[in-house]
């Protein structure tokens, strides 16, 4: 790859006719993409406001008789939304710096160092990049019984990171291997050390796939509950998905409730992630500038 | 670096292995080698949970199935607990509120890596067998004869529970299968009265559904309702109770005719339309919500569906229930499904055994008292003083109650009864039958290669 | 190619505190459950070793396993087919949409709704008519009744409608992974491939595709992983059932080892599972980098 410097998003291509028959047809099929994919939202903010038998009875485009909003307040009270939001907030960022830290250290010496065992290492990374987190419950759980760190955060953040380390390994040190070698032997010249390299010219470029990586470790930790229900046993530790599922009783479920919740609980990853979503891709973009 | 092969990576992991044993022992401080921004997660949560100051004060963890804040079991289980701490200030209740499903999974991990909590709770007989050859609960003999509290329990009861003569956990209930139908539509179908043969029953089945009624709804997507009601038609044909135990004792086999002809007429059942459209994709809940809207004619559940029926707006005075009919004339309406409930057990390794008996004696001495007041009392494996007529309950409930006064022994259900791989092979092979006609003797077959695999 | 020389400690301080948590809560359960795969065990009781007798019965013996792998597969195979459909979308969005980002993070939405609430929105849209079910009812109304099915009982068909719900659940995913990764290709290409000729789709075809070999190798790999794990929605929507018509591996694991209470069964499951990852990534690598070579 050469060093290519004048860069950015793909160049638009000019409209030559205002409305040909294949910009109809693109718009028709974003603007029914964007149907299919929003209207859930719509649907679940609906659905929050139904009572039970409204929600069970499975009408599709049925309004709520009565708005419930009663189904927010058992949500914000009785499903202890602020204090399980908190603890999810504060599980997912160590979990994200964690991930991104480690895995970019490592990505690092995989894709630049010169040593023999880089290639081992990213297979050993790349073996366990699709093995499922829930198939390893039991031996995790007697890992942290000795470390005693059961019922503590840690027993969530380790194994997180852990199982995010070799996609987020995969995915940087593909990146870092595309990033052209005169870079760092400029800095050598320059009399840069390796954690100079590191922090000030490896790490400002690799913004696009570290905002992947990022956006994956939320997607798989953010509603995960199995891990989360099996260690944490504290009320005061517990995250998001223990509100919803704390609506689901032995023979009874309130799905309005769980709706509420949900609405709540996506509402501000919704509003964080619509807010930064320039920044993102800017963030993408200014990185493509300085490779 | 040269010669670093499997010795190498070896070492990498006997280091990672004494990293971490390291920081197991200086456990607050685990923030080494991870995420820097997080000092205070792990200190401050590990100080809290374990080790109580000087053996004075005592946490005791409660795992329960009551996660529902707006559940009445989930107040009445928060007011003991709050009125026992207010008594005894050196204890503190922790309550680890779960759904079903995730419990029983947490506990099987728990108890296989001997964790499991002060108290938790298990299923009757079979299926808490192996924790109690696990030897992992305490014994509560002594505990039960406390305050009284043995004579508080329906008789017999406690036999599902007691393994050995040492009795291992105290149910919140007791039930029964029953069928709940709805009088309104059976008036429009022209029924007069509920069906007191099976025969009669299918072709209530076609009348309604010649009028354009849903017979009968059920949540088949959780496979035991179906096993349930399976299982009732089979205590009928087999003339009583015991079958499975008669198979499990090797008298008999799941080729029996008792049990080709149960499935013969729970194909009957099926075939004559009896059931919801899709009704493997039906959860327990949305099932016994067709019934609960008043859009189903009859429901066949344990008698824990009561209270739900109860306060169910559409059904308000319009629902009556009767026992399951006999079967080609065969077997006693007073023998029930019998499903002795969930049950809290004890940890035989909790720390504070003493402090956690006399919680849970407390807990359960006032147990009847609080769920007759939430009106949750319908199905207690507990005796209940009171006037349940004038504290409000239904005249249908009240109908439930007078049938366990009828109840004259019975069968508890499959996966309470057979080991947990059978079931599954028992739960799968009647699900099937939802979907698709089978031959009668193919599925008695499959039981039969199912029971004999998993030995 | 790897320039940078450095100290054993160096390389030790970079890759050691990683690779160590990775090890230790990764690979030792791994090799955990390869033991407990050996053993005759209901997870909570005594245990007894019998060799590979689970895996003989698992592979040999077990009717509902060869059934999962291949819903299992086919998840993957459907995943993958999803990409291309991805990639159009992504761009469409960066060439005559003045500002993406909107639409991009629109599609993106279902990806982080609970299952929970995925499992009701599909149940309301595949349930029979008579029960509410959108599908069904839109069916009727525009004449086609002979079409309308039991989207989720019915055995032949449960198994696409699932397909369906994951084709539907990720497509923003995989948009967004290609919208990014189309990001960074350099526009002086594309400006150098007009003078030669080559514009608008073309180019696409000459410059897009090729520059974004990397990008579906990771597309192509999370599809995989999702499949593999795609536990939580089966279990919502249908529960493996009716029968097992709609059993993957990761739900017989859960069947055998929880539910059934056959732990060593069970790890026999996860055994294969892993081997089925590493298959699956000697298989995706060894393609791919035949590809870039070709490409780069």
């Amino acid at each position: 790859m050469s060093q290519s410097t004048t860069t950015a998003a793909l160049p638009r291509i000019k409209p030559q006719r205002k409305f040909s028959i294949g910009k109809i047809l693109m718009w028709v099929l974003l603007s029914a993409l964007i149907v299919t994919q929003l209207y859930p939202l719509l649907w679940l903010a609906i659905y929050s406001l139904k009572t039970n038998e409204e929600i069970l009875s499975g009408q599709f485009f049925a309004l709520p008789h009565a708005l419930q909003w009663g189904n927010y307040s058992a949500a914000m009270e009785s499903g202890n939304y602020v204090k399980y939001l908190l603890n999810s907030l504060k599980v997912t960022l160590i979990t994200m710096v964690g991930v991104l830290f480690l895995s970019s250290l490592v990505s690092f010496a995989i894709s630049r160092f010169k040593w023999k065992y880089g290639q081992a290492v990213m297979v050993m990374f790349l073996i366990g990049m699709m093995i499922p987190m829930q198939a390893t419950l039991l031996p995790l759980m007697i890992i942290f019984k000795n470390m005693h760190i059961l019922n503590t955060h840690w027993s969530l953040i380790l194994p997180y990171i852990a199982f995010q380390t070799p996609i987020a390994v995969f995915i940087l040190s593909g990146f870092m291997k595309s990033i052209p070698n005169e870079i760092e032997e400029s800095a050598i010249v320059d009399g840069a050390g390796v954690f100079r390299i590191f922090w000030n010219i490896i790490l400002p470029v690799s913004v696009p796939p570290m905002m992947t990586v990022c956006i994956l470790t939320f997607i798989n930790i953010w509603n995960e509950y199995i891990l989360a229900a099996t260690f944490i046993s504290s009320e005061r530790l517990k995250t998001l998905p223990f509100g919803v599922y704390s609506f689901v009783s032995q023979y009874s479920v309130n799905y309005g409730a769980i709706g509420a919740f949900l609405v709540l609980g996506a509402l501000p990853v919704i509003i964080i992630y619509f807010l930064l979503a320039d920044k993102i891709t800017k963030g993408m973009v200014a990185g493509a500038v300085k490779g | 670096m040269a010669k670093m092969n499997i010795k190498g990576v070896l070492g990498l992991v006997l280091a990672g292995s004494l990293a971490l044993s390291l920081t197991a022992c200086g456990s607050n401080n685990n923030g080494g080698n991870n995420a820097p921004a997080s000092d205070n997660a792990g200190g401050a949560t590990n100080a809290a949970t374990e080790k109580p100051a000087s053996g004075e004060k005592v946490t005791i963890t409660f795992q329960n199935i009551y996660p529902d804040p707006t559940d009445p079991k989930n107040g009445m289980m928060k007011k003991i607990v709050k009125q026992y701490e207010t008594d005894h200030p050196n204890v503190k209740i922790e309550l680890d509120s779960l759904n079903t499903d995730q419990q029983k999974q947490k506990l099987k991990t728990q108890a296989a890596s001997h964790e499991v909590p002060d108290i938790t709770i298990v299923n009757p007989a079979a299926q808490m067998q192996p924790y109690v050859d696990a030897k992992l609960f305490a014994p509560l003999n002594d505990m039960v004869e406390q305050n009284g509290l043995k004579d508080t329990f329906q008789d017999g009861v406690l036999d599902f529970y007691t393994f050995d003569n040492n009795l291992y956990a105290l149910p919140d209930g007791n039930n029964i299968g029953v069928v709940y139908y709805n009088k309104d539509l059976f008036q429009q179908a022209g029924i007069a009265n509920p069906p007191t043969t099976f025969e009669e029953m299918i072709a209530d089945v076609k009348t309604l559904k010649a009028k354009g009624i849903q017979p009968m709804a059920i949540g088949e997507k959780d496979t035991w309702t179906g096993s349930f009601l399976f299982m009732n038609i089979l205590l009928r044909t087999n003339g009583g109770p015991g079958f499975l135990s008669d198979v499990a004792a090797g008298k008999k086999t799941f080729e029996d005719p008792a049990f080709v002809e149960a499935v013969d007429a729970m194909q009957n059942l099926i075939q004559a339309g009896a059931f919801q459209e899709g009704v493997t994709s039906f959860d327990y809940n949305a099932g016994e919500n067709i019934f609960k809207t008043g859009k189903a004619a009859m429901y066949y559940m344990g008698s824990w569906a009561t209270g739900g029926i109860e306060t169910s707006e559409a059904l308000k005075d319009k629902v009556g229930v009767f026992k399951f009919p006999t079967v080609n004339g065969k077997g006693d309406p007073n023998q029930f499904m019998l499903a002795p409930g969930s049950a809290f057990a004890i940890s035989a390794d909790s720390k504070h055994l003493q402090e956690t008996k006399d919680f849970l004696n407390y807990f359960m001495l006032n147990f009847p008292k609080e769920a007759f007041a939430v009106k949750g009392a319908v199905g207690l494996a507990q005796k209940v003083d009171g006037d349940f007529k004038a504290a409000g309950y239904s005249d249908m409930a009240i109908s439930v109650l007078d049938l366990f006064k009828d109840v004259k022994g019975g069968d508890l259900s499959f996966d309470n009864t057979m080991n947990p791989g059978t079931s599954q092979g028992h739960l799968t092979s009647i699900q099937n039958i939802f979907v698709q006609k089978k031959d009668s003797a193919e599925v008695a077959k499959e039981h039969q290669t199912a029971y004999e695999s998993n030995k | 190619m790897n320039v940078l020389k450095v100290s054993k400690l160096t390389i030790a301080l970079f890759v050691l505190p990683c690779l160590i948590l990775y090890v230790c809560l990764v690979f030792v359960p791994i090799i955990v459950s390869l033991y407990t795969s050996t053993l005759e065990w209901n997870g909570i009781g005594s245990s007894k070793f019998i060799g590979l007798d689970n895996f003989n019965k698992l592979l040999f013996h077990d009717a509902v396993f060869w059934p999962a792998v291949r819903h299992t597969l086919m998840f993957a195979v459907f995943s993958m087919l999803e990409i291309p459909i991805a990639l159009f979308v992504a761009i469409l969005l960066s060439r005559f949409v003045k500002k993406p980002n909107f639409l991009v993070s629109s599609y993106f939405m279902p990806v982080i709704l609970s299952v929970v609430i995925i499992g009701q929105l599909w149940k309301t849209i595949y349930n029979p008519a008579s029960m509410g079910g959108m599908l069904n009812q839109v069916l009727d109304w525009v004449g086609l009744h002979s079409w309308s099915q039991q989207w989720l009982t019915d055995p032949d068909i449960a198994m696409y409608s699932l397909y369906f719900v994951a084709l539907w659940q990720y497509l923003g995913y995989h948009t967004l992974i290609q919208f990014t990764g189309i990001q960074n290709i350099p526009s002086d290409i594309y400006e150098a491939a007009k003078i030669d000729g080559a514009e608008g789709l073309k180019a696409d075809w000459y410059i897009t595709l090729p520059m974004n070999v990397p990008i579906f190798k990771i597309s192509i790999v999370l599809a995989f992983i999702g499949s593999l794990q795609s536990f939580d929605m089966i279990m919502v929507m249908t529960g493996g059932g009716p029968g097992n018509a709609t059993d993957v591996i990761a739900t017989h694991m859960y069947r055998m080892s929880i539910l059934s209470m056959k732990y060593g069964y069970g790890s026999a499951i996860a055994a294969i599972l892993v081997v089925v990852c590493l298959v699956a990534t000697v298989v995706i690598n060894y393609g791919f980098n035949r590809l870039e070579r070709k490409y780069t």
